[in-house]
């Protein structure tokens, strides 16, 4: 069994494979703790999947951090020291707080599982995305990887060839400072939402924005490509995020933009201020496009491959996944479900698994529900909490799904709660809010009572492959990124799912295409013959709080939100 | 007290509620028997509620003001951990034993209901916002009750005197903690020449240190030694 870890950067995880090369488990550190974007040590992951699979420490060939400890500690630093006196504070704080960076995690492994941390080993950040991004992938040879993220242990973009999977050539790299995805955060934070937690939120505000205004235009001079040299050249005059604990960014930036946006103060269509915020939301998101399209471009220079592998925090910029794609000579792009930081450890811990001594190593593609649980394993200790503020209505699956497909064709928002979790994070139908993607009123509940969404902010549909078809511009190159939501697509012209609350202002929608036999595709099915093709599908949570892991956590979903019903393993059950 | 130092109350605060709802949520779901469970999903319900209430109290305090007062101001969950309202170690119900989490709900929540009663007072009389936290004091009341009943229930041969004690045990810890936070931040001061100066040695060494040595370009990542943390 190899254990891969990823933790104290992002949102720790930590993923199961066991000697053929199978993913048998994997946790978000974040699903168990209930704390959205917990980047401590994954230990309430690694007590889970040593409990599930009963292991000792003999039967564990190796622990896998998914990047170099002091590499990551140290090149931040460095770069601060460019900047003294003025970095001081930052430079304190880091060497202060060393202890609860990636350096520890020998440490902490060592204080929850005494004894493995002598079978840890580890690996480079990027290296480890590149691994994920393989595992997805059908073809495993003849590949180009790219990694874009905020920082690895020592760049914050590469290029990879993958000429197969022992061996895995870099051939370009972009230092830190000088990184989109940390440009993308400073741009959220100058927009008022949380950093590592509102960038989806400001591809959301672009699509209202205008390219053409002065503001989006501002943006270019921020960051761009140089072709002469391809490499990426940030100016840095506008930015902090490298020399202070607190600023992402300067004066001179406000300067540049205008007051940066009070994080309290409402953002809807027809407010003073959203047009201004909209519009620089626009430039971030097409000088993204722009930067991520010269990277690929150079990407196919070096490795003359056409198939290409997408991961990094940046790869979860849906919007950017449809414009690549339509680049002419992109073949395919595979993204990983889990492309952020998260879904590293899985790649870590096929890299331990790929250095064993084991014969005949094959990596199988993994689950879109990789998270075991069952509802079966908490029905006794819900019991009270059940019968006396729930009930049961029907505890017979089919029964269930035909019970929630009739409350979907009345306008009821469902949530589900059945079997394993996803890898994250997106809800792909297991951990989700069900509504009929087509009925205004049902999305708006789930938008804006259930989920306190605000309103620039699209529900991604979920619909079954030819249905997809029918309604929207699918591209070949991506097809693998619509199981799992990675991509937008456009709205097919004059279709009537322009018209649907699950289309976005600009026509695209973050689609789900449904895998045969999962819960949505039973749903759908059923659907389809009483008229509703297409269901609005999101994460069940609530406002800043993680994707629910268990029954428990849905239960309280169904409590302090308004939402009736939770489909389960349990059956249906309805709020008293 | 100045707005910012309102604003900062109602910022921790939303903390402290939060990291309670979900201390009582991981009681409930950790806890063997299911009337507890009962008993702590409805306690983490109204917790959830409460740091609710107080959100929307920050955000209507807050969207007039200086955009470069309030950026610190924003709820990020992470900051429960690095502020220390869920411990590092897990959850109390995780670390402590049943009763001594029995007798911390008790004697807190009866704590909470004073520092909410403060809140309100600062918050000004005959307002909306000061019915809503008049509402979560009934709550928190009501929480201590249902704590203290089970308490003596489980527990009978402890007597209201030592339920007295564990209060008194509390309260002195709080204030401890406040003490030793306040200590902190005054050693810290005391100590940032020191650090300082450490930090200057450590960017000397920093500057010779070539990490370039390092780079990967037309590397095979996978033959880079496992065990290096570099």
């Amino acid at each position: 069994m190899f254990i891969g870890i990823s933790a104290y950067n992002h949102e720790s995880a930590i993923a199961l494979v066991d000697e053929s090369g199978t993913l048998i488990n994997y946790y978000r550190e974040e699903s168990l703790s209930r704390i959205k974007g917990d980047k401590s040590f994954p230990k309430r992951g690694l007590k889970r999947i040593i409990k599930l699979h009963e292991l000792e420490n003999d039967s564990i060939n190796s622990v896998i951090f998914y990047e170099r400890p002091l590499s990551s500690f140290l090149f931040p630093l460095k770069e601060a020291t460019k900047y003294l006196p003025e970095s001081m504070n930052l430079m304190v704080h880091q060497i202060r707080n060393f202890n609860k960076s990636s350096l520890s995690c020998y440490i902490d492994l060592a204080k929850y599982c005494p004894g493995l941390e002598k079978k840890l080993i580890y690996t480079d950040h990027h290296l480890s995305h590149t691994l994920t991004s393989i595992a997805y992938s059908n073809k495993q040879e003849n590949l180009c990887s790219i990694v874009v993220d905020g920082f690895g242990d020592r760049s914050t973009s590469s290029i990879s060839y993958v000429k197969d999977k022992y061996n895995i050539k870099e051939l370009w790299s972009s230092n830190y400072p000088a990184s989109l995805g940390l440009f993308y955060s400073t741009i959220t934070d100058f927009l008022g939402f949380s950093i590592n937690e509102g960038e989806y939120k400001v591809m959301g505000l672009s699509a209202f924005g205008k390219s053409e205004s002065k503001e989006a235009k501002l943006i270019t001079r921020l960051i761009r490509w140089d072709k002469c040299k391809n490499e990426i050249i940030m100016d840095l005059t506008y930015f902090s995020f490298h020399k202070s604990i607190t600023n992402s960014y300067n004066h001179k930036l406000k300067d540049l933009l205008g007051e940066p946006r009070n994080p309290f103060a409402k953002l809807q269509p027809g407010d003073k201020y959203f047009q201004r915020y909209a519009n620089i939301a626009r430039g971030a998101q097409d000088i993204t496009n722009e930067i991520l399209s010269e990277i690929f471009k150079f990407a196919y220079q070096i490795t003359k491959s056409n198939h290409f592998l997408f991961s990094g925090g940046v790869a979860l910029n849906s919007s950017s996944i449809e414009y690549l794609a339509n680049l002419e000579f992109v073949k395919s792009i595979i993204i990983p479900p889990s492309p952020g930081d998260s879904g590293a450890a899985i790649g870590a811990s096929y890299f331990g698994y790929l250095k064993s001594n084991l014969k005949n190593k094959s990596i199988d593609k993994p689950k879109l529900y990789p998270s075991e649980y069952s509802c079966i394993e908490q029905r006794d200790h819900i019991k009270k909490i059940l019968d006396t503020k729930f009930r049961v209505v029907t505890n017979k699956e089919d029964e269930s799904i035909d019970l929630a497909c009739k409350l979907i064709s009345q306008g009821e928002v469902i949530g589900v709660i059945i079997s394993n979790g996803e890898t994250g994070p997106r809800a792909l139908g297991n951990r989700s809010l069900i509504c009929n993607g087509s009925n205004k009123h049902s999305v708006n509940v789930l938008n804006t009572l259930i989920k306190s969404r605000s309103p620039f902010r699209p529900t991604a549909p979920a619909m079954r492959k030819h249905i997809a078809e029918k309604y929207f511009q699918l591209n070949p190159a991506i097809m693998d990124s619509y199981n799992s939501m990675n991509a937008t697509c456009r709205s097919k012209k004059d279709s009537i799912s322009i018209t649907y609350p699950i289309t976005h202002i600009d026509g695209t929608a973050r689609l789900q295409i449904v895998q045969d036999n999962t819960i949505l595709w039973n749903i759908l099915e059923r659907l389809e013959n009483m008229g509703i093709e297409i269901l609005a599908n999101s994460s069940l949570n609530i406002s800043g709080d993680p994707t629910c892991f268990d029954i428990i956590d849905g239960l309280m979903v169904c409590s302090i939100a308004p939402l009736n019903y939770l489909l389960t393993d349990l059956g249906m059950i309805k709020k008293r | 007290m100045s707005a910012s130092e309102i604003l900062e109350i109602l910022h921790e605060t939303i903390y402290a509620e939060h990291g309670s709802a979900l201390e009582m949520l991981a009681a409930c779901k950790q806890t063997k028997s299911t009337s507890l469970a009962y008993g702590y999903f409805e306690h983490a319900k109204d917790e959830y509620n409460h740091t609710k209430t107080f959100k929307e109290i920050l955000s209507n305090k807050s969207y007039n003001c200086y955009v470069d007062i309030v950026r610190k101001f924003r709820i990020t969950p992470i900051g429960l951990i690095t502020k220390g309202y869920v411990s590092r170690k897990g959850y109390l119900i995780e670390t402590m034993n049943l009763k001594d989490f029995i007798a911390y709900v008790y004697t807190n929540e009866l704590l909470a209901e004073t520092s909410f009663a403060k809140i309100k007072k600062l918050l000004g009389p005959n307002n909306k916002d000061s019915n809503r936290i008049s509402n979560i004091m009934d709550d928190e009341l009501r929480h201590h009750g249902m704590a203290k009943e089970y308490f003596l229930k489980y527990y009978p041969e402890l007597q209201p005197w030592q339920l007295l004690y564990y209060k008194t045990k509390e309260t002195i810890k709080n204030k401890t903690r406040k003490l030793y936070h306040k200590n902190i931040i005054f050693l810290e001061k005391i100590f940032f020449p020191l650090y300082s100066l450490l930090t200057l040695i450590s960017s000397r060494l920093l500057i010779i240190l070539n990490l370039t040595e390092y780079k990967r370009t037309d590397c095979n990542l996978m033959d880079i030694n496992a065990r290096s943390i570099l």
